[in-house]
Formats: structure tokens, C-alpha cells, sequence
């Protein structure tokens, strides 16, 4: 039966959106159309997500995310972005031993190594 | 009890577990069942109703306290045969020392290797144990319980080293055995232009495979970065 196909997916809708068929046809079709356009958008959205986790890990080592890939590209470490954060979150050492091979590769970071120093605190180095 | 008290003893040392009567050994014990089989005597059928308790999960997280997967119920079955000896044994049950309940336990439990490696399927990365297993695309010429041999190994990390791919790690191999050839869970495509009354929808299943992960060999005489611990 098609309303009860319509009820059944509109199930959690707020207010007579789940009770109404008027209402939950339309907003059933509705929440379809934002699924079908969000599997793809999901797909940029975690790639982000991973680039903010490894950026997050690499930072922690005084290495940058830019500099990290571009020493990974160096020496031909075909990684992705997932597996990368993964390891960044779970196996730090395997992680830190990826972000020493890419230093060693591209060091372009070697100053930077602490946090900016705001200015008017005095900072004992 | 005798047992528990020698066996907590046992596992001071290592990581506290999930189950009540948890008597794992050390990590880096390596038990093999035919070297421990012949001492061993299994008389504790209570514990090893509480290994089939345990909390399985396939969660791909390799922390310092590992979590077993679904093969630790056929790993226990040849446990079975050595039965019949043992219940001439049973009498001696109370009389044992502490020495062979320690080593019984220890064959109990199946030793798992820390190891994981980044393989890549079908265009696609994972990061896998061995004993778990992963679903991936539909290999097309698989049958069920074929074994499989996984060729690009991209990263290899034990507990005190990882050997870095570049991009592949050479002669790494990861062996596994397809489990099932099933469909992913339906989707439904539903096309909508206003106004112009056009509505389509599809419900979509893709093929998938799963295998389970038996091993990871051949990695060891990749160039490696060693912990110094």
C-alpha cells in the first residue's frame, strides 16, 4: 500500500508529518530528495573530516598538513585520507613514523615547531 | 578457587578483560595448541563457557587491549576431541598443580598476533587484523570459502615496527577466505524535478563480499622504522 509505504518511511517526522498522509507525502518526498543529494555530499563531507584529523595529528608532531602530504606525494606513499586518520587516531606510532618519513622528505617546517607566541605574555623558552 | 587464584596471578600483568573468569596470557606469549595440547588437561568445562561469552565485535580499533572476533567458537571446538582422556583424569582434577592449570589455561585461549596491515580492494583502503573480517566490492569469480591472497599491502605494522609502502610493501601478502557474497542493505534513489511532475524511484542493493582475514606473512624483510623502547 503506498500510504503505508509513505507512513512507514516517516517515521521520527515532527508534528502531523508523520500522522497526515497530505503532509507526509510531501515531506517524504522531501527527506528522499535530501538523502540522494547527501550520499554524494557525504563523500566531501568525510573527506574533510579526515584532512581536519590529520591535520589535528601531524600538527602535534610540529608538522602541517600541506607540508605532511606533499612529503607523503615525495616518496610515493599512496595512502588515502581515511586510512591516514585512522592511523593518527589509533596507532600513533605507525602515524608518527609517517610523519618522520615525510619530514625527512619535505622539511619544510623545521622552524615551526611550537605554537605561535602571542604577543605581551613572555614566554620562557 | 585454586584455579582462578593461580590464573589471576598469571594475568597481573597483563591489560584487565571483559569476562569474569579472563585469564588471558602476556602478548607476547606464543602459545601454539600442538606444543600445549599433550601437558594440557582440560578439565574446566566452566571456563570455557566463558570464552563464549565474550564480546565479539568486528570494530577495526587496535588499541592495547584487543577485542576478539567471531573465530574464536571454531578455534574452540578441536579443544573437544582431547574430552575422552580427560574424564579418566577428572579424579585428579583437585590434585593438579598449579603449574599444569596455568599451562591449560594459556592453550585456551587462541594467541593473537598484534599486527594489522592498509590493504587495497577494489580501488578502496582498509585497514585490517587478522580474524576479523571486512566487507568489500563483489569479487566476481569467488566462491564461498575460496582462499584469497591480497597482493597490495600498503602499510604493515606490528607491535614494535611498521614497514612503510612505497608504495607497496614486496612480497607482503594478506591471506583471507570469502565468507559470503551478499548484498548491502537497500537504497533507495528517488529523482524529483518541481513542477514539472517527474518523480522516479529505484531501490538499489550493491553486490558485496565478505571475507575474513586469516594472516599477514612476508613482510619481514621490508626495510622497517622500529620502536625504541
Amino acid at each position: 500500500m503506498n500510504k503505508d509505504k509513505i507512513f512507514k518511511l516517516a517515521k521520527g517526522f515532527r508534528g502531523r508529518a508523520k500522522d497526515c498522509i497530505r503532509i507526509a507525502r510531501e515531506r517524504v518526498e522531501k527527506a528522499l530528495q535530501y538523502s540522494y543529494r547527501d550520499r554524494r555530499t557525504k563523500k566531501r563531507d568525510m573527506r574533510s573530516l579526515w584532512i581536519e584529523r590529520i591535520n589535528a595529528g601531524t600538527r602535534l608532531q610540529g608538522v602541517n598538513y600541506g607540508n605532511f602530504m606533499h612529503g607523503l606525494m615525495k616518496e610515493n606513499i599512496q595512502l588515502n585520507r581515511k586510512v591516514l586518520s585512522e592511523l593518527s587516531m589509533h596507532e600513533s606510532y605507525s602515524f608518527k613514523a609517517l610523519v618522520d618519513v615525510s619530514r625527512n622528505a619535505f622539511p619544510g617546517n623545521k622552524k615551526v615547531a611550537l605554537p605561535p607566541k602571542k604577543e605581551g605574555v613572555s614566554i620562557v623558552v | 578457587m585454586a584455579s582462578t587464584a593461580t590464573a589471576i596471578s598469571v594475568s597481573a600483568t597483563s591489560s584487565p578483560f571483559k569476562l569474569s573468569l579472563s585469564h588471558f596470557p602476556k602478548k607476547n606469549y606464543n602459545s601454539s595448541f600442538l606444543s600445549l595440547s599433550k601437558p594440557s588437561i582440560s578439565h574446566s568445562l566452566s571456563s570455557r563457557k566463558s570464552i563464549f561469552t565474550q564480546n565479539l565485535s568486528s570494530k577495526p580499533s587496535f588499541s592495547l587491549i584487543p577485542k576478539f572476533s567471531e573465530s574464536e567458537a571454531p578455534v574452540i571446538e578441536p579443544e573437544a576431541a582431547p574430552d575422552p582422556e580427560s574424564t579418566e583424569i577428572e579424579t585428579g582434577v583437585e590434585v593438579e598443580t598449579a603449574l599444569t592449570q596455568i599451562v591449560e589455561v594459556e592453550k585456551e585461549v587462541p594467541k593473537r598476533e598484534e599486527i594489522f596491515a592498509v590493504v587495497m580492494i577494489g580501488s578502496r583502503q582498509y585497514i585490517v587484523f587478522p580474524g576479523r573480517f571486512i566487507y568489500i566490492q563483489r569479487l566476481k569469480g569467488a566462491n564461498v570459502n575460496d582462499k584469497i591472497i591480497l597482493n597490495k599491502v600498503l602499510l604493515v605494522g606490528t607491535k614494535n615496527s611498521t614497514y612503510i609502502g612505497k608504495p607497496v610493501v614486496t612480497n607482503a601478502a594478506v591471506h583471507a577466505v570469502v565468507e559470503e557474497q551478499g548484498l548491502n542493505p537497500k537504497v533507495i534513489v528517488f529523482k524529483y524535478k518541481k513542477k514539472k511532475n517527474y518523480r522516479r524511484k529505484i531501490g538499489h542493493r550493491q553486490p558485496n563480499t565478505r571475507i575474513r582475514i586469516t594472516s599477514i606473512t612476508g613482510y619481514q624483510d621490508y626495510p622497517a622504522t622500529t620502536l625504541e623502547t
